[in-house]
């Protein structure tokens, strides 16, 4: 399995000639299609802000506080970047710079979305 | 000016701080474009920079035969990496140059915001952060309750949350491979 999905990257890369293949919207929920490094870290960056938004916004009307609720948000948005890639892309996360690489994107971007969402709701509710 | 068109809004100083942030930073990437993004000298440079990051990339994972071979792809390997350095730093350079222009606008808006807002709390922390963040987060406030938010810690946070993902929607954001990209890439400095 590792092998095919192995060759399968290196065949989009080959083929790649320095252009990115033209992204469609079926990709993201295929686990055949095959997948370029900077356009899964931007598929990846944006499911992360889109996380945080929600949650930056559901826990803005609702009453949490403390510290422990940005720790929360981390495991929730990593918990679904790691099933998205690994679970629904099927993608061997070795050819992609590993684990970190891929969880990593749009990190502290979201962070700070989180953080904006939150406190700008929280505020309406004093 | 918000706060004055809706008063019973307690969304509307803190809305008005993240709306004149989206502003600044849309601004801020036009005069970008302007200056640097649309030269030649830029896309020459990123291009290099993509090119060399993808060329190591597929250097570091493919794997040497003899022992011979692995010293000299070593070689290679330092060599690819030494270019890409010097062109992540001839970029950073060049994305320096213009960058005064748009430090200057955000000084501008930071006073006018400062002016609009000082004193007052636009938003609400949901825990107390810890002391060194305070001096920001409890800039120029009254009273001492640590979770009121001033401007100038909101506005920072919107400015890094918007700019970087407008860089990234707009394809403005700095090449993978180029020094400076890790677990916390800021937006790109030279240009906010």
């Amino acid at each position: 399995m590792k092998e095919r999905k192995s060759a399968k990257f290196n065949q989009q890369q080959q083929h790649q000639n320095g252009h990115l293949s033209p992204f469609k919207l079926t990709k993201l929920l295929d686990p055949e299609a095959s997948w370029d490094k900077d356009q899964l870290g931007d598929v990846l960056h944006w499911i992360r802000q889109v996380v945080a938004l929600v949650c930056g916004l559901t826990c803005g009307a609702l009453p949490l506080v403390g510290g422990i609720w940005i720790v929360v948000f981390l495991i929730i948005s990593s918990g679904i970047i790691y099933g998205y890639y690994a679970m629904i892309l099927k993608i061997d996360e070795e050819d992609f710079g590993g684990h970190g690489t891929l969880l990593q994107e749009g990190l502290f971007a979201s962070i700070t979305v989180f953080l904006v969402h939150l406190s700008v709701g929280r505020f309406g509710r004093y | 000016m918000a706060a004055a068109l809706f008063p019973a809004l307690k969304y509307s100083d803190g809305l008005t701080v993240f709306g004149i942030s989206a502003c600044t930073a849309v601004i801020c990437e036009a005069i970008s474009w302007l200056l640097i993004y649309r030269t030649a000298s830029y896309k020459s440079l990123k291009s290099t920079i993509d090119k060399a990051s993808k060329k190591l990339e597929t250097m570091k994972t493919t794997t040497e035969p003899s022992l011979a071979t692995k010293k000299s792809k070593t070689k290679k390997i330092d060599r690819v990496e030494s270019s890409l350095k010097e062109s992540s730093r001839d970029l950073s350079l060049f994305k320096f140059k213009s960058g005064a222009v748009v430090a200057f606008v955000l000084f501008i808006v930071f006073g006018f915001m400062n002016n609009l807002f000082e004193g007052k709390a636009v938003a609400k922390l949901p825990f107390v952060p810890v002391r060194i963040v305070q001096k920001m987060s409890h800039r120029g406030l009254q009273g001492e309750d640590p979770t009121d938010c001033s401007m100038a810690f909101l506005y920072f946070l919107c400015s890094i949350s918007i700019r970087t993902n407008l860089q990234k929607f707009l394809g403005f954001s700095p090449p993978r491979g180029a020094a400076g990209a890790g677990l916390f890439p800021m937006p790109d400095p030279k240009t906010s």
